[in-house]
């Protein structure tokens, strides 16, 4: 049997079935429901039986024909974009919608290439203020907003 | 019916609504244009727009959307030979000759007429279809509820998949799995929390298809460096040429579109089916019922070749709802998504939807046709202005497009973990996609997964425990022996391309 990127993801989702499995066993179900023909630890096994099938099916019969060579990837790329997200995340209720959003479109234009000033600040700040006036001034829908408070933009 | 459809008629009529569908055809053309960027992520990107909105014309809002990522799709195949959406792979084959010949107006004109065409006449088949599917199933129990799902399930396991049967099933027991974590829609216990307060009301399903779809979508341009921007001058008005069709022209085109739109609406009704599959076996039947002349021509800018897939997805589009609205079970991944929609909005499609919210229900139906409509009258003349979008260089584009996405998610719940959660989610699902795990049989798994629980709860309880329904019922014998067929089929095939 030889190793491939199939049959890793294979094994990795054969584990998580066998963890869900027997986390579906250890859900807590109301004593005059422990015996019935139906609780809520019935679906979720029958869920894991299917998935522990069809998962140690895919690692036996996998010969990994499509798989793709991992390495040529743009890795660093898409971590750093992750990371940018995670932080806008992070930062967009302590900072407020438009500074945040505005300051995650503006690092991650320059992070992806693009050094003019101008496409820079047409692509953020234009698109980041319209979205945010049709939603807080159209639309009513509510963004809490420190930064635009501050300064007097909204109340 | 015939009051339940002036209802829709009003609904769908109203100058807000007719707004709508402009909007959707419009903002689904953008994105259906765009490498990559499939209606699923363009439906995706227009749920949190929709938030405000009332059901009907939130619904109609995302048809159009769908039609006009379809429309979308096929500019960008004919034009630039990269097709936008699966479902228009077809269309480059005799769509790009054409382009490269000098025809590209005519054949985005061809495209449009043959889109307009079969979905006006899919829209017909649907008015008329649709009310006696809903009467029928009126009948349906939960036992038949729970094998109709399941062959839903299975069906888009085994045609949705590129042959990849086993890890389409690996994702549609993921989806099913993701479904069970919250609360237990029965007893109210908590299941699969891991003691996180975030998780006790189960994951967004919004947030799911975000992250799978728009979300990886972008990762996956940086990812494998797609080049997904083209010069404006490969779109410029000039290099188009005239829009305008003979009457020869038309003659050819006429037979096929009626042939191809009652294929592609078939296809269409069938669960996991879709427009890619239409599409394709409408470009196939076209050219094996040709003469031995026109069959050359077939691949090298055939009126036929490109007016056959283009009538067929559109056909199919309109061929999916049928499910959907009448089973309230989606026949594709784009459906799914919709569904997620409906039912965050509280409602629950299905044969009661006809009966009950019929302004719903119609209005949906015949916003299609408004939406063929606004895609030949508005689109087709704006096309070369639309087109410009693909110069859109993709530093400037993912950007955007998880910006869209966080704030989608961010717009539901104020709640910052969803977006932890979401980049998490994201980045999963890019790695699945690299391994090609195919992602809509998780969304459906997803979807169906609250609705498949509870009916085969109603059937167990029904039946004293026993799975005895199985085959007592004939409607779910009869879908029983369905799935054993599609798995026999899945595994028939995979003998055989061992063989090969």
């Amino acid at each position: 049997m030889t190793i491939n990127y199939t049959r890793i993801s294979a094994l990795v989702f054969l584990l998580i079935f066998l963890v869900y499995s027997y986390l579906a066993g250890e859900i807590q179900v109301f004593a005059f429901d422990e015996n019935a023909d139906f609780n809520a630890r019935t679906f979720p096994k029958f869920i894991s039986y299917l998935g522990i099938v069809v998962s140690f099916l895919t690692l036996v019969l996998s010969r990994g024909e499509d798989d793709e060579p991992f390495g040529q990837f743009e890795w660093l790329k898409v971590f750093v974009l992750f990371i940018l997200v995670f932080t806008y995340g992070i930062i967009i209720k302590s900072v407020g919608f438009f500074l945040s959003t505005n300051l995650f479109l503006l690092i991650s234009y320059y992070y992806l290439g693009v050094r003019s000033y101008k496409v820079l600040l047409l692509c953020s700040f234009p698109v980041v203020a319209a979205l945010q006036f049709m939603l807080h001034g159209l639309l009513d829908v509510y963004i809490r907003d420190p930064f635009l408070q501050f300064i007097g933009v909204i109340s | 019916m015939i009051e339940g459809l002036m209802i829709g008629l009003n609904t769908a009529f109203s100058g807000y609504n007719i707004i709508m569908v402009m909007m959707g055809c419009f903002a689904g053309t953008i994105i259906g244009m765009l490498p990559g960027l499939g209606p699923m992520s363009a439906i995706a990107l227009m749920i949190p727009i929709t938030y405000g909105f009332d059901p009907a014309s939130a619904m109609i809002l995302m048809a159009g959307v769908y039609y006009g990522a379809i429309f979308g799709g096929s500019t960008s195949s004919i034009l630039i030979n990269a097709p936008g959406v699966a479902g228009t792979v077809s269309s480059s084959f005799d769509g790009y000759p054409m382009a490269k010949n000098g025809q590209a107006g005519k054949a985005l004109a061809i495209a449009a007429y043959a889109s307009f065409s079969g979905g006006t006449i899919a829209a017909l088949f649907l008015l008329v279809a649709a009310p006696q599917l809903a009467k029928v199933s009126l009948s349906f129990q939960s036992a038949d509820y729970f094998a109709l799902m399941c062959v839903g399930l299975l069906s888009i396991a085994a045609f949705a998949s590129k042959g990849q049967f086993l890890k389409a099933m690996i994702m549609t027991a993921f989806g099913l799995a993701l479904a069970t974590v919250g609360q237990d829609s029965l007893s109210d216990i908590t299941r699969f929390h891991f003691g996180n307060i975030n998780l006790m009301d189960g994951i967004s399903f919004v947030l799911l298809v975000m992250a799978t779809f728009a979300m990886s979508e972008a990762f996956m341009i940086i990812f494998k460096k797609m080049d997904i921007s083209f010069s404006s001058s490969d779109v410029s008005k000039e290099k188009l040429g005239s829009i305008k069709l003979s009457k020869d022209e038309v003659k050819e085109m006429v037979p096929t579109v009626g042939r191809t739109s009652v294929l592609g609406f078939l296809v269409g009704v069938l669960p996991g089916a879709g427009a890619t599959i239409a599409s394709f076996l409408a470009w196939g039947f076209e050219r094996s019922i040709a003469t031995a002349k026109e069959k050359l021509k077939f691949g090298k800018g055939s009126i036929k070749g490109l007016a056959a897939p283009e009538t067929a997805n559109n056909a199919a589009c309109t061929g999916s709802f049928v499910p959907l609205l009448t089973l309230g079970i989606p026949g594709s991944g784009t459906t799914a998504v919709m569904l997620g929609a409906l039912l965050s909005f509280g409602v629950q499609p299905g044969p009661r939807l006809y009966i009950e919210q019929p302004e719903i229900f119609w209005s949906i139906i015949i916003s299609m046709y408004i939406g063929n409509v606004v895609l030949l009258v508005l689109n087709l003349p704006l096309i070369p202005y639309i087109a410009r979008i693909l110069a859109i260089p993709k530093n400037i584009l993912v950007p955007l497009v998880l910006f869209f996405s966080v704030t989608g998610v961010y717009l539901i719940s104020f709640n910052s973990f969803d977006i932890y959660f979401m980049a998490i989610v994201a980045l999963i699902s890019l790695v699945l996609r690299i391994l090609n795990y195919p992602m809509p049989p998780l969304i459906l798994g997803f979807i169906l997964g609250g609705m498949l629980e509870k009916n085969l709860r109603r059937a167990l309880l029904i039946n004293d425990g026993s799975f005895s329904f199985m085959w007592e019922r004939p409607i779910s014998l009869t879908l029983f022996i369905i799935m054993i067929i599609i798995v026999l089929l899945q595994i028939y095939q995979g003998l055989q391309k061992k063989q090969n």
